[in-house]
């Protein structure tokens, strides 16, 4: 019976996933970032420092109207044509403080990878191997971080396919991993000054973010692809908005 | 009477019914929902639910509000902090059940 009960509050808890639209947006918000990175990526500047703060500044900016825009675009695809299908449902209410909790989180989570990118800059004479072996690791470890997020969500709400988009994202991370070892690492000398080892930096975190550009875009696929075999199944089974009798 | 027997005849009737129950379970991980959401979530019809609804309501575990979008009649529905707490308590006991048979 406490399995039948944990079922149904999944399925309560997942609801907002049911038509796929919030995958489709983080999706798009996902190919989106991963453009810009790679927009950026081939526009390399002298000082990496400057490079890295433009790129992080204009990804800040990109993620700050991205969200806002998909929201906005949510809210309405949903009160439009969710609602009148399958119903209405309003999230628990949280206190300020979960709300101030959430916030941090969701800040840390989008600014991981780039405040691991200036860290790792700015440890050069400490971490050259870390720093030359980055573009392996890096797409590696936020591949595995993305797909324990993934799977856990999915195991929370009792969507089973976020378990293989996790599967997915995992092998995603992998195969870029791989891939950038294949391409060979940068060999960074033994007594480094930082004038000569600066471009050497500058190509393995321009790497990593061609690295990370790649994971973004793939799992933004990923996720696109998902919300839409999921907004075809939901149409289906929901051809007609319902209306309730006065 | 076994502790197993006691808890068992201590479960809550209003909840114990397996369509009531699943409406509890529903409205106990949202703040509030509609009568549509209901309807498609528990597969059951629309004057079953009507009924399970004022079942429920007359218990003091569910609050209804009616209001309208725009010129359609709205009706939502809340677990009230009764129906929270008979739910919880409902979990305890089955938990209880479960274990003292192992």
């Amino acid at each position: 019976m406490n399995v039948q009960i944990d079922s149904t509050l999944k399925r309560a808890r997942g609801y907002w996933f049911v038509d796929g639209f919030i995958e489709m947006a983080a999706g798009g918000l996902f190919a989106l970032l991963a453009v810009l990175l790679l927009i950026s990526g081939n526009t390399s500047q002298a000082s990496s420092t400057s490079w890295l703060l433009s790129v992080a500044g204009e990804i800040s900016i990109a993620k700050f109207v991205g969200i806002l825009a998909a929201v906005l675009i949510l809210w309405w695809l949903k009160d439009h044509f969710t609602y009148p299908r399958t119903g209405l449902v309003r999230g628990k209410r949280i206190t300020g403080t979960q709300i101030l909790i959430m916030f941090r989180n969701a800040i840390l989570f989008l600014l991981l990878p780039i405040i691991g990118l200036l860290a790792a800059s700015l440890l050069i004479v400490s971490t050259s191997n870390v720093l030359s072996s980055m573009p392996v690791w890096f797409p590696i470890g936020l591949g595995v971080m993305w797909a324990i997020l993934c799977v856990l969500a999915g195991e929370w709400m009792g969507l089973r396919r976020f378990r293989l988009m996790g599967v997915l994202i995992l092998l995603a991370g992998l195969a870029i991993g791989f891939w950038q070892l294949a391409l060979g690492l940068p060999t960074f000398p033994a007594n480094i000054r930082p004038g000569i080892l600066q471009p050497l930096v500058l190509e393995s975190i321009n790497r990593s973010l061609i690295s990370l550009s790649w994971l973004t875009l793939i799992t933004g696929v990923i996720l696109i692809i998902s919300g839409i075999v999921t907004f075809i199944r939901y149409r289906r089974e929901n051809p007609t908005p319902y209306m309730e009798e006065a | 009477m076994s502790g197993s027997l006691q808890n068992l005849s201590d479960l809550d009737r209003v909840i114990h019914e397996p369509a009531r129950l699943t409406l509890v379970a529903l409205l106990s991980s949202v703040e509030s929902t509609d009568f549509l959401f209901l309807l498609k979530e528990s597969g059951l019809t629309k004057g079953n639910l009507s009924v399970h609804l004022s079942r429920l309501e007359e218990a003091g575990y569910i609050k209804t509000e009616k209001t309208f979008r725009g010129k359609i009649p709205h009706t939502e529905y809340r677990l009230t902090p009764k129906g929270k707490s008979a739910f919880d308590q409902y979990r305890k006991s089955l938990g209880l059940i479960f274990d003292g048979k192992k």
